[in-house]
């Protein structure tokens, strides 16, 4: 059974030994960050601050929550979707993609039912910097909140839209939302709301149950509903609850939300900020102005946020692992939902955002192509400069595979694709572009426009190893696992669910 | 000089080796390759013969898994380095045991494999689900001319109780006749078979190892083939009865991908082994095998050795040609120093290796070990457009990728993954990590909040500095 709540999963992560609690008082100015960079790096324990020095504050900051292990970063989800750790790879995804495939409408529940109005402040009360916001980077324009999902008003569903937006705090009521031109609520904000000379009500829903987190990092279709999609994740509707100064929804079991709105043809500064590149991305941008209107809690809430850019190379980090454990699911129920026959599709290991592996079969000449192109021109525009194409039957989770079949099957010759050169959209955070390039254009795109392409890494149809078969390999690895060695490095042995790593 | 046992012996001190006991219901090949795909230690497979196996002992963690992953490791420590060494201080190790390494005068000792005879089938090396043979890997041939002796690395097959069918290079076959006699030697000191596959690679097998450097560090004895290190686990003496049998293994050894080899008929004359041998095998033509571990570390280290005296400085900072991409690919990190550099840096390592078609250039402070790194830079740094760089489709196919067998012509790519040298420094953006993230004293808070805990996080190296 799926965890109802932030506070729920983060239970999950103590009993197993993942989470670890801080009594002394850990400052919000780049202690609370670097603890949990250091725990990252080290794929150590989930950290909680429970004591905030120099603030009066009942909150407590929680450093990169849905951060997985190294070896399997799924598996900390796994366990919060209610499924048995130690999966493998392709097992899980299978699992989640079902989940995906029985979306759950979601329920409403009325405000005294609901835990995040546990406290409600409005108002003169609201006072933005009486939460202990994390200054995360040395070198950050300000203190972030960057781990919430944002709802927004979408005309076409019933409740709302979900996404998310760093967002850089400025003072009691105000904060500068990165809203870069291209995705769905920044378009909704830039060529509705702001054109109309209406501000768009927005709520910042911070420490949101697991599966609405992971669910803001998908790709839903435009005029689907993402709580329809974070409850077929759960296996049961999510619960939702009216906010108090507009008319948007917010998961009842959040920890704390923002209720404010955009207010049209205001700006304030943006950035730099560390980036989820694993680099600091400037320069500072002058970005829209979220107000806050009201601030309804649980009682001691939890603030959840991610060390950006601790996420790139060996590291995870809270948004690496949701791409590749939800985002990733996601993708491939969309590319199949779309007529391609892929196995699946995953962000690439190391650089969870620019890159995605796609295994699939190819069942015409030009398919591929096809395929990119639908992509690049649906879901991967902005953010998206590569896709690699790899055989059905090779794991896109399992990097030497995919590398190993870059550097032998994909001919130079013939199997890079390049899209339009230069003639693509891109976000202005990659940091190929040079300054110039990456401009501060009014709505946040950049200023030049980048080329995409693919490489076709699959083979003839011949390069599998097939000097044992998958049986001699499974029981190969149980000898070895026998004689001692660790069970989670292991891909043949998915009748371990159940067992703990 | 590291004895194979001593060197086996000192991967169990560092509880880097497993030991199996028999019988192995699933072939011995299966369970060594399954080790290596999950990064696991060297496995010592115990059998009552006495004779036991051992695989992984050159190989080492598969680095796309590993933050702390030095695959080089091990074989660091068999050439009498730490094995925290860097990837350069054994590329420069590896350098100096072939013929730049000088000419020492070899020394002497007595033949360790003294053992009472035995049969070739008694060695009962492994043979894998789908083999018809027992597989002789990871051996070094040893044949004597006027010039003196010449090592190769040998790969073949046990086709009956006095008969082998392997292959060696062209050049070691041009320097035999039928009759001529070649000793093969197994579990030979790492320094020996580093040597091999580095003469093999760089395709100087016809020069002697009275040559090399590795005469001074490895201890010689007289056989009936050659000279092999005194320390050799077992020793088969061989006649050449057949200069072209019609034989071909399924799978080749990483070397046979550099070099032209063919195969030859061995009588065998005699077995003879230490009372308790240790024989190493590599699961050919599985992922990060041994031999393709050797056959990369060898090729990089003659690749470096040779761009850094290209141009009277030495730019390079280190070559990798990793086993996790089967050697398809190679990876540089280099200062680039001026526009345009990178271009002649991946052409050259192209007119030196054939192996290859594609060269990835990172900046020179990316660090090796650090590999998930260089797997992220690779699409962060490089503009899909710009920096991905294609040659005219009239080049050689390389040798170790799939496509194009054919002896068609075809394009080479150089991916320059490496900052444009014309930038200005701000257009350089700071890397997050957690030393240029964080003034001192909060790392210091960082640190000590962790080790303060029973239950923090196991303390390991960041690696990696900024620019």
């Amino acid at each position: 059974m799926a965890v109802n709540s932030l506070r729920e999963y983060l239970d999950l992560l103590d009993t197993t030994g993942w989470l670890r609690s801080f009594d002394q008082p850990v400052s919000w100015d780049l202690e609370a960050s670097a603890a949990t960079m250091l725990a990252n790096i080290r794929d150590g324990p989930v950290p909680v601050f429970e004591s905030i020095a120099g603030i009066e504050t009942e909150s407590k900051l929680v450093g990169d929550p849905y951060r997985g292990p190294q070896t399997r970063p799924w598996d900390h989800f796994a366990q919060a979707l209610g499924f048995p750790s130690g999966l493998s790879g392709c097992t899980y995804y299978d699992r989640v993609i079902a989940r995906l495939n029985r979306t759950k409408a979601p329920r409403t529940v009325a405000s005294h039912r609901a835990p995040c109005k546990e406290t409600v402040r409005t108002g003169t009360e609201v006072d933005l910097l009486s939460f202990p916001w994390p200054y995360i980077h040395e070198g950050d324009g300000g203190r972030y909140s960057n781990h919430h999902t944002i709802v927004a008003p979408d005309p076409d569903t019933e409740w709302g839209t979900w996404s998310s937006h760093r967002m850089m705090i400025h003072d009691s009521s105000q904060a500068s939302l990165l809203l870069l031109a291209g995705e769905q609520v920044p378009n909704r904000y830039y060529y509705d709301y702001e054109p109309r000379g209406e501000p768009m009500p927005v709520a910042v829903v911070i420490g949101a149950e697991p599966t609405v987190e992971s669910t803001a990092d998908m790709w839903i279709p435009t005029g689907r509903s993402e709580a329809a999609f974070a409850g077929g994740l759960k296996n049961a509707p999510v619960d939702l609850v009216q906010c108090e100064t507009n008319d948007l929804y917010v998961p009842a079991t959040a920890e704390l939300v923002l209720e404010g709105h955009v207010r049209p043809d205001d700006r304030l500064d943006e950035g730099p900020f560390g980036d989820y590149f694993g680099y600091m991305n400037g320069p500072r941008r002058s970005m829209p102005v979220f107000e806050v209107d009201a601030i309804t809690h649980r009682h001691e809430p939890r603030l959840p946020f991610c060390v950006e850019g601790s996420g790139v190379g060996y590291g995870q980090n809270s948004t690496s692992t949701l791409r590749l454990v939800a985002a990733g699911p996601d993708a491939t129920v969309g590319l199949r939902a779309a007529g391609f026959d892929v196995a699946m599709a995953v962000p690439w290991r190391f650089t969870s955002r620019t890159v995605w592996v796609i295994a699939t079969d190819r069942p015409y000449p030009g398919y591929l192509h096809e395929l990119a192109n639908f992509i690049f021109t649906t879901w991967g525009m902005l953010h998206i400069d590569f896709f690699v194409f790899v055989d059905a039957a090779v794991d896109p989770l399992d990097p030497r595979a995919v590398l190993t079949t870059i550097a032998l099957e994909a001919d130079p010759d013939a199997d890079f694709h390049q899209f339009g050169v230069e003639r693509m959209p891109k976000v202005p955070l990659n940091i190929y572009q040079t300054p110039d390039e990456k401009g501060s254009a009014d709505v946040g795109t950049s200023k030049a426009k980048t080329a995409k392409a693919y490489i076709d890494a699959t083979t003839d149809g011949d390069a599998t190893d097939t000097t044992a078969t998958a049986e001699t390999r499974k029981r190969a690895q149980e000898r070895l696992v026998e004689a001692g060695l660790d069970a989670a490095r292991f891909d043949r042995l998915d009748e371990r669910e159940g067992k703990s790593q | 000089m590291i004895p194979f046992t001593q060197y086996v012996r000192g991967l169990a001190g560092d509880d880097d080796l497993v030991r199996l006991d028999g019988p192995f219901e699933v072939p011995v090949d299966v369970l060594a390759a399954e080790a290596l795909r999950a990064s696991g230690p060297t496995l010592r497979f115990q059998r009552p013969t006495g004779i036991d196996l051992v695989s992984g002992v050159f190989s080492g963690p598969d680095q796309t898994q590993h933050r702390e992953a030095r695959p080089w490791s091990r074989l660091a420590l068999g050439l009498g380095l730490e094995p925290d060494a860097t990837l350069v201080d054994l590329l420069e190790t590896i350098s100096t045991l072939g013929p730049t390494g000088g000419n020492p005068e070899p020394t002497y000792a007595g033949q360790a494999a003294s053992g009472t005879d035995i049969d070739v089938q008694d060695l009962q090396l492994p043979q894998g689900e789908t083999d018809m043979w027992p597989a002789v890997t990871l051996g070094v041939a040893s044949v004597s001319t006027a010039d003196g002796t010449h090592w190769a690395p040998v790969h073949g097959s046990v086709v009956g109780g006095d008969t082998l069918r392997v292959r060696v290079p062209d050049a070691l076959s041009s320097l035999v006749a039928d009759g001529t006699t070649m000793t093969i030697a197994l579990g030979v000191p790492p320094a020996a078979i580093t040597t091999a596959y580095l003469l093999a690679v760089t395709e100087q097998t016809t020069t002697p190892i009275q040559s090399c450097g590795v005469t001074g560090t490895v201890p010689l004895v007289p056989t009936n083939g050659g000279l092999v290190p005194s320390a050799t686990e077992v020793v088969i003496e061989t006649t050449v009865v057949d200069r072209q049998p019609d034989f071909r293994s399924d799978r080749r050894e990483g070397w046979e991908y550099v070099v032209v080899s063919g195969p030859l008929s061995l009588s065998v004359e005699s077995v003879r082994a230490t009372d308790t041998p240790v024989i190493p095998i590599s699961p050919v033509g599985r992922p990060l095998a041994d031999d393709i571990q050797l056959t990369g570390l060898a090729t990089a280290a003659t690749l470096y050795h040779r761009v850094n005296n290209y141009w009277g400085i030495s730019p390079v900072e280190w070559v990798m040609l990793p086993a996790e991409a089967e050697l398809g690919i190679c990876f540089v990190a280099s200062d680039v120093l001026y526009g345009g550099f990178e271009w002649q840096l991946a052409n050259i390592l192209f007119s030196f290796s054939s192996l290859f078609d594609t060269v990835v250039i990172v900046d020179e402070d990316v660090p090796p070990q650090d590999f998930g790194r260089v797997l992220a830079d690779v699409w962060l740094k490089s503009h899909p457009a710009r920096d991905w760089t294609f040659s005219e489709p009239d080049a050689p196919a390389a040798t170790r990728p799939h496509y194009r067998t054919d002896n068609e012509t075809g394009s080479r790519l150089y991916v320059n993954a490496a900052w444009d040298p014309r930038w200005k420094e701000t257009y350089i953006a700071p890397r997050v990590t957690f030393q240029n993230s964080f003034p001192g004293n909060v790392r210091d808070v960082a640190r000590a909040l962790w080790d303060e805990s029973d239950t923090g996080p196991e303390d390991t190296t960041e690696s990696g500095a900024s620019r």
